[in-house]
């Protein structure tokens, strides 16, 4: 692994998390390096989110150990090297008083000091921001009045807006359809591409992005790491982590043809 | 019309009254956007049960308000942060608990007069130079405090765990939030009464959400509501010689059902 002698952006080590007597997670270890793709797939309840909680600090896990930058999480300060975007992210409460401008700012927020108003700089930054996600037009509008793709891109654009290193997204795709699903995947690929964001993306739908992805994380309780999903991804690997039979649906053409199944 | 401006006490309640509605309207816009509107009743009581022991002990009722709502707010997110319990039972049990105090206080002191009755509904009679000075003594930190964090405060309010990863100190915020919330309530409790504060805080920015507009101009509308309000409640209460409190929450109300009926879909 020539990667392995940079310091890794995530860093985790024997990583577990149970409530109640109840194991969620167990033993996790697993490292992210700059500009990789990652999704992370498994099923409902497999810890997924748990997972990503616990790498931001908003789950404390039960033992083990979690290093952003290098640093302890206690002690990690640049917290806007990092760009989350929740589940329910595109679900936003349509009363909610705030223009797709008011959101994206807030991406600025935790930068500027707390004397400081918002600069030249956080403005072309959010501006930049919403050029990216293609919602300079919508600027004015009130949030709640936009479609769920629409949302959703704001929601990246606001992640975005704090120039982060990294964006962490959890089923971003909630509410939104198929159409806009597509024009976000080539974003997010364009973003690992040419910005060199690290994208880490929690998804069902790993048929579709397989061809942009790098690595996978399966995780199911424990977490299996697949260095190279395109070659390796089995169909009984896949019934192995969702419990049921799987077909395989690919879109790229090395080893399964369109439709093919096991 | 101006006449009433005549009466230092007119004067003196005026003056109360728009810094009042200037910080009831804009810490009201968190509480709502928050969902924490019920909050505002809960420490209105909790006031109440200092301006009890003022009132028995022969303190200035006004400062004691302060410091048991202060406490009181300071209970209600530790017990919301640290324990599984809903946070509209835990307001409800502080609220009951605190007039039941409250009543307790007054009545072992023998307290329970005419002027705890303009405690609970306001009366612009009995703003004194003292009210009007504790008010600006503790009013101008804590709208200063709004103002300096009122862009983290409105992250927060969308959505406070994607506030805290971006290092924004959500829970120190809240504190400070539930804070002001508690001193400026304590202090609102002369002009508008500790039974109606609640609505003065909660009913302007409830009003301007109909509007549908970002939130800078949500704050201005709601600010323009509340003072409209206290202008418009004050001179009905002299004229009329009725509660202030009351006129005040009737006029917010009027506005309330005007922007809904205006912005109905």
């Amino acid at each position: 692994m020539s990667l392995n002698f940079k310091v890794p952006i995530f860093d985790v080590k024997n990583l577990s998390f149970s409530v109640r007597g109840v194991n969620i997670l167990s033993n996790i270890s697993l490292e992210i390096f700059n500009a990789e793709y990652i999704a992370i797939i498994g099923p409902n309840g497999g810890g997924k989110t748990t997972l990503i909680r616990m790498l931001l600090g908003l789950e404390n896990p039960s033992s083990g150990s979690v290093r952003l930058f290098g640093k302890k999480l206690k002690n990690f300060k640049e917290w806007h090297k990092i760009g989350f975007v929740p589940q329910r992210a595109s679900l936003v409460d349509a009363n909610f008083p705030a223009t797709v401008e008011d959101i994206v700012k807030m991406g600025r927020v935790a930068k500027r000091g707390i004397f400081s108003g918002f600069s030249k700089d956080d403005a072309s930054k959010v501006e930049d921001a919403m050029k990216k996600m293609d919602i300079l037009d919508l600027k004015e509008k009130m949030v709640g009045t936009l479609s769920g793709g629409q949302r959703q891109r704001v929601m990246i654009a606001r992640a975005l807006a704090s120039s982060p290193e990294i964006l962490i997204l959890d089923e971003p795709n909630t509410g939104v359809d198929i159409v806009s699903q597509k024009r976000f995947y080539k974003l997010l690929s364009k973003l690992n591409k040419e910005e060199n964001i690290t994208i880490v993306f929690i998804t069902h739908d790993i048929g579709v992005i397989a061809d942009d992805i790098g690595r996978l994380f399966t995780i199911n309780q424990k977490a299996t790491i697949c260095n190279n999903p395109k070659e390796t991804l089995s169909c009984e690997d896949m019934s192995a982590l969702y419990g049921i039979e799987a077909h395989l649906l690919s879109n790229h053409k090395h080893e399964h043809k369109e439709g093919e199944s096991c | 019309m101006l006449e009433m401006f005549e009466y230092e006490f007119m004067q003196r309640a005026f003056v109360a009254g728009i810094f009042i509605a200037i910080l009831a309207s804009i810490s009201g816009t968190f509480i709502v956007l928050k969902r924490y509107s019920l909050m505002s009743e809960t420490l209105a009581h909790s006031a109440l049960v200092g301006v009890a022991v003022g009132l028995v002990a022969g303190y200035n009722p006004l400062w004691v308000a302060v410091i048991v709502a202060v406490l009181s707010a300071w209970l209600i997110e530790y017990l919301r942060t640290t324990f599984t319990l809903y946070s509209d039972a835990i307001l409800s049990i502080i609220l009951s608990g605190s007039l039941a105090l409250a009543v307790i206080i007054v009545s072992l002191g023998g307290a329970f007069n005419n002027s705890l009755f303009s405690y609970l509904f306001g009366s612009i009679l009995s703003v004194s130079n003292e009210d009007v000075l504790t008010i600006f003594l503790f009013g101008t930190p804590a709208l200063a405090l709004l103002l300096i964090f009122s862009k983290e405060l409105y992250f927060i309010a969308y959505d406070e765990e994607v506030a805290k990863t971006s290092g924004i100190k959500v829970k120190l915020l809240n504190f400070l939030l539930v804070t002001v919330v508690a001193i400026i309530i304590a202090l609102s409790i002369r002009v508008v009464g500790s039974l109606l504060i609640g609505a003065l805080m909660v009913i302007p920015t409830s009003a301007a959400l109909q509007y549908r507009v970002g939130f800078k101009n949500t704050i201005l509308i709601s600010l323009f509501f509340a003072l409209f309000s206290v202008v418009f409640g004050m001179s009905l209460s002299f004229y009329f010689s009725l509660p202030s409190g009351a006129t005040i929450v009737l006029s917010v109300i009027a506005l309330f059902i005007l922007s809904l009926v205006a912005n109905k879909k």
